[in-house]
């Protein structure tokens, strides 16, 4: 299969390079075309995400002079004219379609096996797909990097697990209400990590937000972001019969919520399941509330163990990973007879 | 084949139910995060073999296999089992079996035990309603068994929650307010078929006006439980009692049916098979 790649990622080059090479959405039917007259390439696509632009090809000619010839469509159409060394790099025949199927599986993401890779590869493809700039070796290619990313997904443990704040508390969330939709968010102090938290939720079907902040023009204003509502600081508790899944990350010197105060309103709240989220520090919510029963309350060193174990999971997985790509990818080329690049580099 | 009876068939499947019970071990020590259903098909295995030898013996006795406290523990064990491989096709549910399999395995090895498959003398009321009182009455117990087991994955989700324990999050075990729904559905599902069981009682004792109720220690213990699942649902249906509390009602008064089954009915006259 005359499959090669080319590009730069977050291995090989910091972000004031990446940014330089990288294709906006909206250009990149224009540049698969010019590519494509250039004859340097018979199919092709571009992949282009804040960490990674690549181009994948099947080409007719020799590996090196692909490769020169890609470089240089590289550097001349995004006019870069800086010295580069070893920021781009090139995968032969041999390694291409095991490099293409890492990115499917996000083994060479930044966050190894986070999904939103899979989501992009996917689009560039469809984009190639539209504009008829794939062909026969570029669509198997890609139909198998998604089918083995399926596998992968299903088979294996590396997406499993949140690697971040905001995501572990989405899978807490998650892990005690069977459908966020039906419950409400409540942010305590407009930081930017409670802030995040709260898109997390949201993005996963949180029904609302409700902001309270001692300065309550930032939580107007972040209410307003969110698509929520602001209530004054010193009326949060009035709220909380409604709320579910409370943020808090004030400035507070001491606790803002303890036993004492917590228990009457669990009373009033019928005493459905809250989940408690303290990523202050000091910390805002008594650690005593974690004995009321329905309560669950998880600080930011809590938060911090998951991520980090997740992660360490996710490590321990990328051999298993690797292995059965390696497979695939060795499967594949040997089903597919090996044709063009090779014998013209013979 | 032919020499199996109905009783090696019944013992086969409490094997399974044994084998069940070891990879549950396994699936706990993995923190229930594998994407496996070994332990759905151990259960598919025996609710089979179970099957036939309940029929067997349905068909020898030309009724429903409720005659003796073996039959009677065997159709709970099943009861429990059916219901779980229903449960279990939705995928986070698939762990209910992992939880269900000690129970079953327990309740099986026990109904195994020789004193108590012995004939029985025939009952002196209606055969078909006996059969109906027998069957809705262990079908509520099966329901009260599944709710228990519902219950300890509560506890349990409940107990990783709260002390922080990664398992928590990785694994694939329902969420907390589905158990919830789970644990409340079976014990009212229980509790309807275990009413309409005990509605059958007058009509048994139709025509024999010498008989009391009152007389009888397993009416007497069965109006207790009946109450007991009465004031469960209550407590949590209309007072808002927390699910934990409600969990450990399941888990107890489940416990308190098992550990006094036997016992209460070896005290009764009109129902020592």
């Amino acid at each position: 299969m005359p499959l090669i790649v080319i590009g730069l990622s977050h291995h090989t080059s910091p972000v004031t390079v990446r940014e330089r090479f990288a294709f906006p959405d909206a250009t990149i039917p224009a540049a698969l075309e010019k590519l494509r007259q250039t004859r340097i390439v018979t199919e092709a696509v571009i992949l282009s995400t804040c960490n990674r632009v690549e181009i994948y090809a099947a080409t007719d000619l020799a590996e090196r002079q692909a490769m020169l010839a890609l470089r240089q469509f590289l550097l001349d159409h995004h006019n870069y004219r800086e010295p580069i060394q070893d920021e781009i790099y090139f995968h032969g025949e041999a390694e291409s379609l095991e490099h293409l199927l890492k990115v499917a599986c996000g083994l060479d993401s930044m966050v190894v096996g986070e999904t939103e890779i899979f989501g992009q590869l996917k689009k560039a493809y469809e984009t190639a797909l539209q504009h008829k700039q794939t062909g026969r070796h570029l669509n198997k290619a890609f139909q198998k990097a998604f089918n083995v990313a399926k596998q992968i997904r299903t088979e294996t443990n590396i997406q499993r697990g949140s690697v971040s704040v905001g995501s572990v508390a989405v899978e807490l969330a998650r892990k005690i209400f069977s459908s966020l939709d039906q419950h409400q968010v409540m942010i305590l102090g407009a930081g930017e990590t409670s802030e995040k938290t709260a898109r997390a939720l949201l993005s996963r079907g949180a029904r609302s937000i409700i902001v309270s902040n001692r300065s309550h023009d930032r939580a107007v204003a972040l209410a307003r972001e969110l698509d929520g509502r602001a209530v004054h600081f010193e009326d949060w508790a009035a709220e909380f019969p409604g709320i579910d899944i409370v943020i808090s990350s004030t400035a507070a010197p001491h606790y803002i919520l303890d036993r004492a105060r917590l228990e009457p309103l669990m009373k009033l709240r019928r005493n459905r399941s809250l989940l408690l989220i303290d990523i202050a520090v000091p910390r805002d919510i008594d650690p005593a509330v974690n004995f009321l029963e329905n309560v669950y309350l998880y600080n930011i060193d809590d938060l911090q163990a998951i991520a980090d174990d997740s992660l360490r999971q996710r490590q321990e997985e990328i051999a298993r990973c690797t292995a059965l790509i390696r497979q695939k990818a060795g499967s594949l080329m040997a089903a597919e007879p090996l044709s063009g690049m090779n014998q013209a580099s013979a | 084949m032919l020499w199996l009876t109905d009783r090696h068939y019944f013992l086969l499947a409490v094997m399974v139910y044994g084998l069940s019970t070891v990879y549950s071990l396994f699936l706990w020590r993995k923190g229930f995060r594998l994407h496996d259903r070994a332990n759905y098909f151990l259960f598919l295995a025996g609710f089979g073999l179970q099957m036939k030898a309940m029929l067997m013996r349905g068909l020898a006795h030309s009724q429903c296999p409720v005659n003796n406290l073996y039959e009677a523990i065997a159709f709970v064990d099943a009861t429990i089992v059916g219901t779980c491989l229903v449960i279990g096709l939705w995928p986070r549910l698939r762990y209910i079996g992992a939880f269900a399999a000690p129970v079953v395995f327990a309740i099986g090895v026990f109904a195994l035990m020789p004193g108590l498959d012995t004939p029985g003398a025939k009952p002196q009321f209606n055969l078909d309603l006996v059969s109906l009182h027998a069957a809705l009455t262990l079908l509520s117990y099966g329901a009260f068994g599944l709710s228990s087991v519902a219950a300890v994955m509560y506890l349990t989700q409940e107990h990783d929650l709260k002390f922080h324990k990664l398992r928590a999050v990785f694994s694939l075990m329902p969420p907390m307010d589905r158990l919830e729904k789970i644990i409340n559905r079976t014990l009212w599902a229980g509790f309807i078929l275990l009413t309409t069981g005990l509605a059958f009682i007058p009509l048994l004792l139709k025509g024999r006006p010498e008989a009391r109720l009152t007389d009888d220690p397993k009416v007497v213990w069965s109006g207790l439980v009946w109450a007991l699942y009465l004031a469960l649902l209550i407590m949590h249906g209309r007072f808002h009692q927390s699910g934990r509390r409600f969990a450990w009602g399941a888990v107890g008064t489940f416990a308190f049916v098992l550990l006094t089954f036997w016992g209460v009915n070896l005290l009764s006259p009109a129902h020592r098979f």
